[in-house]
């Protein structure tokens, strides 16, 4: 991020986008998906890279044909997530499993662009599946804001998954 | 050693359910299964460079596959000789040595120990660093870009091992010049599974396909499942193959000729280079494999625990973490030969479908860690769980080695795999692992021209 600047919004659009974020994590822990894609910009792009753990030191190059990413999505991939998840036909998520987000560590400062704004947060997702199970999941994001029709929609989305191995047997949840 | 004989019934169509969560069973597998089979260790891909190396398992033995400066591979395990440290805590890279963090014991990428701290001062140079030098896998060989470990000094070459399935992994290892590589960063899913339902459920179960993945079928209608329907309300069974009887080796088989890209929503490009570069599969690898298999949905399984989908696009191993824990790595598999965006988006797809977001792995997961768990009660585990779908109900097929049952639902290579897993744990060596490739080939003439 060279080109972040630390410019702050006004009070109101800080607290409007903070109140977003936290209106975003219940709308996913309520299942609320619809409502999710609507805060979502038409040219959203959410993005998980896969990662190796390697050598401070090492300057090899990266793999061909690129690392990949866990998600690579545009709002279309997306949708065909929720259209899943909604079918009635994902066993796995039938009873419901429990997901609670809690989004931290937020900042949020002026993007380059009017109207956009670059926001830093720290997103752990619980999951408590069969029985006793629990899983918790930690991530990093950066994302891009745009006010659009009144209200923001989220443009960009970076998530920096914090485990080497995923540890829980699927990723049936965004982030 | 026991012999554990009544887990699997003599066909293999009946397991007892111990055998997924028995510590004691899985003690012997790591010695029996994992020290002794071929394991795969790398594609010859991921390690160019001489010092690259790359950090996998053999069981549960942490191991370092490092490329040499004369370009041969060889493998180590990943542990200091001084006072048993893990020596190398990347994942992957290149470096000119490994050094130990405990004390600082440095190895080449020979494995040699090449500097011992304080050795003057505090070992009064009388240690022989010859002695101490990294311990390597017994044997390490390729077969067209795939790199195997062998624990084992008794076991059959990697080519006998691999048989006539040899004739199988060309289609997606020999079809086109430049062979084939693997792409992107490891993806590496924990499963509470035994590592042998994984390994059952694409080995040959085709079964599950239209119950356990309706949901991903149903909102990815875009892509065309010939003859599976949502709900498994029918199937067409005429098309698909189960072939085994190769050792423990077996294979799934659509023989469309494209159909292993009809999980793709997006797959024009695909389609046209798979037509653009048929002749050149036909001429390397005669018609029945060039026009039937090569672009087929194919289910490679090498026992015990690697299995690969040209089509699908995805090379996977289980690493067994325990009776009921496993860590399933996955990568995307191209050939050398496709343009760079074709190769961009088989990784981009398979990511999508079978990646740890996947939307057909996603739906796996849960019901392997339950076969698991279920094997676990007391009186559960006294329980036999059946593969016992369309037994005896296969045979030869003009050109194509294996014993072979018609259509991908079917429990026959399961029967098969159970049946070779059983073998092994009963035999105290590689002298009483009898060795079968049924209805082989008789030569490489007839195998290039059948069909």
């Amino acid at each position: 991020m060279s080109a972040e600047t630390h410019a702050l919004l006004s009070i109101d659009q800080h607290l409007a986008l903070t109140q977003t974020l936290y209106r975003e994590a219940r709308l996913l822990d309520e299942e609320r998906f619809a409502d999710w894609l609507d805060l979502l910009a038409d040219d959203v792009h959410y993005r998980m890279p896969l990662t190796a753990r390697r050598f401070r030191a090492d300057r090899s190059a990266a793999l061909a044909g690129g690392a990949g990413y866990v998600f690579d999505d545009d709002k279309g991939r997306l949708g065909l997530r929720v259209q899943r998840l909604e079918s009635g036909l994902v066993w796995a998520e039938d009873p419901r499993n429990r997901v609670r987000r809690i989004v931290s560590n937020v900042e949020i400062y002026r993007a380059q662009t009017d109207g956009e704004a670059t926001v830093h947060s720290v997103i752990e997702v619980h999951r408590s599946r069969m029985d006793a199970q629990q899983r918790r999941l930690t991530a990093a994001r950066t994302d891009l804001w745009r006010l659009e029709g009144g209200g923001w929609r989220l443009v960009r989305r970076l998530i920096g998954f914090d485990h080497p191995v995923v540890i829980d047997s699927n990723l049936n949840v965004f982030f | 050693m026991t012999d554990y004989a009544g887990l699997v019934s003599a066909a293999g169509a009946m397991q007892r359910r111990q055998m997924y969560a028995d510590p004691a069973v899985y003690e012997q597998e790591l010695e029996r299964i994992f020290g002794r089979c071929w394991l795969f260790l790398v594609h010859e891909s991921q390690i160019p460079q001489p010092g690259d190396f790359f950090r996998t398992f053999m069981g549960e033995d942490d191991v370092l596959v490092v490329r040499q400066k004369d370009r041969s591979i060889k493998a180590f395990l990943n542990t200091c000789t001084h006072r048993g440290n893990r020596l190398c805590r990347a994942d992957r890279g290149n470096a000119k040595a490994f050094a130990c963090n405990y004390h600082g014991w440095a190895f080449g990428t020979d494995g040699a120990l090449v500097n011992v701290p304080l050795e003057k001062d505090a070992y009064f140079s009388e240690i022989d660093k010859s002695r101490f030098g990294l311990v390597e896998v017994d044997q390490v060989a390729s077969y067209k870009g795939l790199v195997f470990g062998c624990f084992d000094r008794n076991a059959p070459s990697l080519a006998d091992y691999l048989g006539d399935m040899k004739w199988y992994l060309d289609v997606w290892l020999d079809a086109q010049p430049g062979g084939s590589a693997l792409i992107g960063e490891t993806q590496k899913v924990e499963l509470m599974t035994n590592w042998k339902l994984p390994v059952e459920n694409v080995c040959g179960d085709g079964y599950h396909l239209g119950w356990a993945h309706a949901g991903a079928m149903k909102a990815v209608q875009s892509m065309d499942f010939s003859g599976f329907t949502v709900g498994n309300a029918s199937v067409e069974l005429e098309g698909g193959l189960s072939i085994a009887g190769l050792n423990g080796h077996s294979v799934l088989a659509t023989v469309d000729g494209v159909s292993g890209y009809s999980f793709y929503p997006d797959n024009a490009g695909i389609l046209r280079y798979l037509e653009q570069n048929r002749p050149t599969a036909i001429e390397r690898l005669g018609r029945l494999r060039g026009e039937k298999l090569w672009g087929s949905q194919l289910n490679l399984t090498v026992f015990p625990n690697l299995q690969f989908l040209p089509g699908l696009n995805w090379l996977r191993v289980y690493h067994p973490k325990g009776p009921g824990r496993i860590e399933q790595w996955t990568w995307a598999m191209v050939e050398n030969a496709m343009p760079a965006d074709i190769k961009q988006r088989i990784l981009d797809n398979q990511l999508l479908t079978f990646g740890p977001a996947g939307l057909f792995d996603n739906d796996d997961g849960d019901n392997l860690a339950a076969c698991t768990e279920q094997s676990r009660g007391w009186r559960t585990r006294q329980l036999d769980v059946h593969t016992n779908m369309a037994q005896g109900r296969s045979g030869a097929r003009p050109g194509l080695p294996g014993d072979i049952a018609v259509g991908v639902v079917s429990e026959h290579n399961q029967r098969y795999f159970y049946r070779r897993w059983q073998e092994h744990m009963a035999a105290a060596d590689w002298r009483a692992v009898p060795q079968y490739n049924l209805n082989s080939l008789q030569d490489a003439k007839d195998l290039a021209h059948v069909g």
